[in-house]
């Protein structure tokens, strides 16, 4: 049966390979970011936006598509002026990263106008598939580590689960992620008391719950280390365990800038963090946007495949690709 | 009876012992393919520099000009991940009443501390597998020890003396006007993340209207190393990326039963590779299920140069490989003589 298996996967592969190799169309693909500015994190994680750009423009060198980048610069009317560009740069399709309902509603009415198909990132543009993070799935599986850490590590002790936030930026998405953190602890604990806190009060909330062991899911990566630092101050650390959210380059690095998950640092309080791929964005929707082209049937809405990634999974996620 | 009940015993033998020799350790099988020089070999493509291989080559010495194409290692260069390399000299003979002799005969030498893959440097049979499987289906586990590995170590080598060919792709990117620079490269290369192709290296030597021939040495270069050259300067961007070869050309090398491929780039291949998932693709295709050499950090812009003088882009490759016992790799010295 696993013959068969292998054989069939064989198969897809050297179909695969038979497509990319046949001489076929060439497509002209625009892609409107929603910041390229590389200071400014998005989707409340640490992820950049010329992260973003930059899987796209890697993803693209073995695909049959001529890729147009356009900067959104988080401004609806860019947005909108990037779309009518778009039109009369006579794309194939367009994919829209952009994050004002309004303007999205603006561009689906250009699109539609022109003829030309739309992909959508992370914000509905009507009638167009979606790809999309999928915030209380990456929280689900951060709470549900959390849990199994405290039932394995410190079962029989008295338990709080902290959920720290920054609830003012992306208030929808961090509202999504806390919720499946906490669906995501009491699945296991189900009398948990979980706590939703602001970075500044973690210290004085662990300060005042001396006898429970900490199990901290953090809104993001930045924020991970963070409480790191904090609970070590507050004498904390060893009642503690933490798990961030996104695996942006702030917690995992290469082979040289070791950080806080690394396969040598494996005693770290911060035990993981749920990837969100940002950096891998292009690598996914592309082949959306090539089956859209083709006439495949792509489903309305495709959710980025989170997984918990440790300082024992981090390089099979994210192998190291530099000195650096 | 005696006899036969040898003989059956020894048929016996002989029929449990040559299946697994003919395949390799069986839990590699699915990992890594068997070698082309046969089930026992621990040389790889060097087998290919046979003398006829060597003769074919000196007919390139025509002028005996030897060009330079490692670079020095010197405190600073760029190195691989934690990698480390340092001198220390003994030099007390040089001190007061330390000479020897009445003629005053004085020396001195050096400890070198150093990793084995660093500065220009040659990846051997043991240095690249898939999971503990490397080259012609070798489980290594069994073959480790504190200091060394005890098969496929650099022991196992034969000649480098064969033909070196240099695959110029600066120029071909220039030709098909597709040249995308990086902004601290002080001489044109190639940006990190371009991907080169089969297509890329054929037309890279139709330019210089040369045939791959069975026992080359490739060296492509792609103005990357120019980033070395400042080093300690631009090392962080040498170091974050490279232009290279990607699975598809390096498939296109194995295929021309190449001994080994070079470049001016810190690994060969193009990185980021063509899947973020996978690490380093290009090195097993290479090394792992072919046996053919990787050589890192090549200096080629004077070969380049002098290729792009006189339109020949053969040379004959002399590099030495120090034979040091259960060896991953080795730091070398190569000059390509005209």
């Amino acid at each position: 049966m696993k013959r068969v298996a292998a054989l069939a996967i064989c198969g897809l592969v050297a179909g695969a390979a038979v497509a990319l190799a046949a001489p076929g169309p060439r497509y002209r693909i625009g892609f409107a970011n929603l910041t390229d500015d590389p200071g400014t994190k998005i989707e409340a994680t640490g992820f950049t936006g010329d992260l973003v750009r930059e899987s796209f423009v890697l993803a693209v060198r073995e695909l049959p598509v001529d890729l147009v980048l356009y900067d959104n610069h988080g401004d609806p009317h860019r947005a909108i002026a990037n779309a009518e560009t778009a039109v009369r740069d006579h794309v194939d399709l367009f994919i829209e990263y952009n994050d004002d309902p309004s303007a999205n509603a603006s561009v689906a009415a250009i699109m539609t106008k022109a003829g030309i198909p739309v992909l959508a990132i992370n914000y509905p543009v009507p009638g167009a598939p979606l790809y999309t993070a999928d915030d209380g799935e990456a929280g689900r599986i951060a709470g549900e580590a959390l849990a199994e850490s405290a039932v394995r590590d410190w079962d029989g002790h008295p338990l709080l689960g902290l959920i720290v936030g920054d609830w003012q930026r992306g208030a929808a998405r961090l509202d999504a992620r806390a919720a499946g953190v906490r669906a995501g602890l009491t699945r296991r604990l189900k009398t948990l008391r979980i706590v939703k806190i602001a970075p500044a009060d973690l210290g004085r909330v662990a300060s005042g719950n001396p006898g429970a062991k900490l199990l901290v899911a953090t809104m993001s990566d930045p924020l991970a280390l963070a409480a790191k630092q904090t609970l070590e101050a507050a004498g904390r650390a060893g009642d503690a365990v933490i798990v961030g959210q996104g695996l942006d380059p702030s917690i995992h690095g290469g082979q040289s800038d070791r950080r806080e998950i690394d396969p040598n640092n494996r005693g770290s309080i911060v035990f993981g963090s749920v990837a969100f791929y940002l950096d891998r964005y292009g690598y996914e929707v592309l082949p959306l946007a090539l089956a859209v082209l083709r006439g495949e049937r792509v489903p309305a809405r495709t959710a980025t495949r989170h997984v918990l990634v440790t300082a024992s999974t981090v390089w099979r996620e994210y192998p190291p690709t530099d000195l650096q | 009876m005696r006899l036969v009940r040898i003989a059956a015993t020894l048929a016996l033998v002989l029929a449990l012992a040559a299946p697994a020799f003919a395949q390799g350790d069986a839990a590699c099988k699915n990992f890594v393919a068997p070698s082309p020089f046969g089930p026992t070999d621990q040389t790889g493509a060097t087998n290919r520099v046979t003398p006829a291989v060597t003769k074919a080559a000196a007919a390139e010495i025509q002028e005996g000009k030897a060009i330079p194409m490692s670079f020095i290692l010197k405190d600073g260069v760029p190195l691989f991940g934690t990698r480390f390399s340092k001198t220390v000299l003994t030099a007390h003979s040089l001190a007061p009443g330390g000479a020897f002799g009445e003629n005053q005969v004085t020396y001195m030498e050096d400890t070198w501390l150093s990793q084995s893959h660093v500065g220009t440097h040659l990846d051997g049979m043991g240095h690249i597998g898939i999971r503990d499987c490397y080259y012609n289906q070798t489980q290594m586990g069994k073959f480790i020890t504190q200091n060394y590995i005890t098969k496929l170590g650099l022991e196992n080598l034969k000649s480098f003396a064969t033909r070196g060919v240099l695959v110029d792709i600066v120029r071909y990117y220039q030709s098909q006007n597709k040249l995308r620079s990086n902004a601290a490269c002080t001489k044109p290369c190639l940006d990190k993340g371009t991907v080169i192709s089969a297509a890329d290296i054929q037309g890279a030597l139709k330019m210089t209207n040369t045939t791959l021939r069975e026992g080359d040495i490739v060296i492509i270069h792609t103005g990357w190393g120019n980033l070395f050259e400042q080093f300690p300067k631009q090392n962080a961007v040498f170091s974050s990326g490279e232009p290279g070869p990607g699975k598809e050309a390096a498939r296109w090398l194995a295929d021309q039963k190449v001994v080994a491929v070079g470049a001016d780039t810190w690994g060969v291949e193009v990185l980021p590779n063509e899947d973020p998932k996978e690490a380093f693709p290009v090195h097993p295709i290479l090394l792992t299920n072919n046996g053919i050499h990787i050589i890192e950090n090549v200096r080629t812009d004077l070969m380049a140069d002098e290729v792009a003088r006189t339109g020949r882009a053969t040379f004959f490759f002399y590099m030495s490989v120090p034979r040091a016992y259960g060896l991953t790799g080795n730091f070398v010295g190569i000059d390509g003589i005209r």
